[in-house]
């Protein structure tokens, strides 16, 4: 049997998600978790960051910039939620284990962006609410070969019941 | 209304955002890990970063998409409000190098501005390219 140069070469590549992996699209990865946004919490961020904006820091401000109190850098919301754990659980490379590891082929995975809809502002003394869905697994073919675009979706929800932001996180396994 | 509040009214398609330059120190990177309880090593460990193909420690993606979110929260000003960014971090960065934050208003509708923003590396290329939009006072 001959092979065809030309069918070898616009084959598919061999899949990089399992069916098992594939599986988990749509279902809930994290959450629900909860907590209150702390002033110091949010001011050590933006300080870390260094947004030294006077609506984090300076109530008499936030309110003259329009917000009902203290308010927290856009971006901090996602931080507020991370759950602490003991250093015991970390992997070589420092992170922590678990949170449900994706079985994919691949050897490493990236930050690759974000997307996120603000859609009220998060106050300090805001009860939050987060979970997180596996949105979408996709796999590309790029330059230097094939890789996965994981997309994981968190909703923010406030004491109100209000969804406050939208984070579409974006990694890259390859 | 402060001095540096834009309007509405003032914004148009094409115009462009001021040059905002970041360099972020190694104690940053690592007040930033601690501020976000990050123990990622390659932000922290020389030796090991470099175990992993990196030319020295590296600057969190995150880090950058709240350089960027400061980027547009500062141009917007008190009044103004994000409503939406997104960015694609397209290669790492590395400390104590400047990076530029550059950015131009693609769309205005209503009180909505639409921006793209992005981060150069010091050769000048696109590293991380984003979207924004706000919503911004009006003068009357």
């Amino acid at each position: 049997m001959t092979i065809d140069q030309g069918t070898a070469a616009g084959s598919a590549p061999p899949s990089l998600i399992p069916a098992h992996t594939m599986a988990l699209v749509g279902t809930r990865l994290r959450g629900p978790v909860t907590a209150v946004i702390a002033a110091k919490e949010a001011q050590r961020y933006a300080q870390a960051v260094g947004d030294l904006n006077p609506v984090y820091f300076d109530e008499a401000a936030a309110r003259s910039a329009g917000y009902d109190g203290l308010v927290a850098p856009p971006t901090f919301v996602q931080y507020a939620l991370v759950q602490g754990r003991p250093i015991e659980e970390t992997r070589t490379d420092g992170l922590f284990q678990g949170d449900i590891p994706l079985d994919l082929a691949v050897q490493r995975t990236m930050f690759g962006g974000e997307e996120w809809d603000f859609l009220a502002p998060v106050l300090v003394g805001d009860e939050i609410t987060a979970e997180t869905r596996l949105a979408s697994l996709d796999q590309k073919e790029g330059s230097k070969g094939s890789f996965v675009r994981i997309t994981r979706e968190t909703t923010y929800t406030n004491q109100a019941g209000d969804v406050v932001a939208r984070t579409r996180q974006i990694g890259i396994a390859r | 209304m402060t001095p540096n509040q834009p309007f509405i009214d003032d914004v148009a398609v094409g115009q462009e955002l001021p040059v905002v330059v970041r360099n972020a120190s190694r104690v940053q990177l690592f007040m930033y890990s601690a501020a976000t309880w990050n123990p990622h090593r390659i932000h922290y460990d020389v030796d090991y970063a470099r175990f992993e193909g990196h030319a020295d420690v590296i600057v969190h993606g995150p880090l950058q998409g709240a350089w960027l979110s400061q980027y547009v929260t500062d141009w917007a000003g008190p009044q103004g409000r994000i409503v939406s960014l997104s960015w694609q971090n397209r290669a790492s960065a590395l400390p104590e190098l400047d990076y530029e934050f550059r950015g131009r208003v693609t769309a205005v509708e209503g009180d909505m501005v639409s921006l793209d923003v992005w981060e150069q590396s010091p050769d000048g290329a696109v590293l991380m390219p984003g979207q924004a939009a706000v919503r911004l006072p009006s003068r009357s």
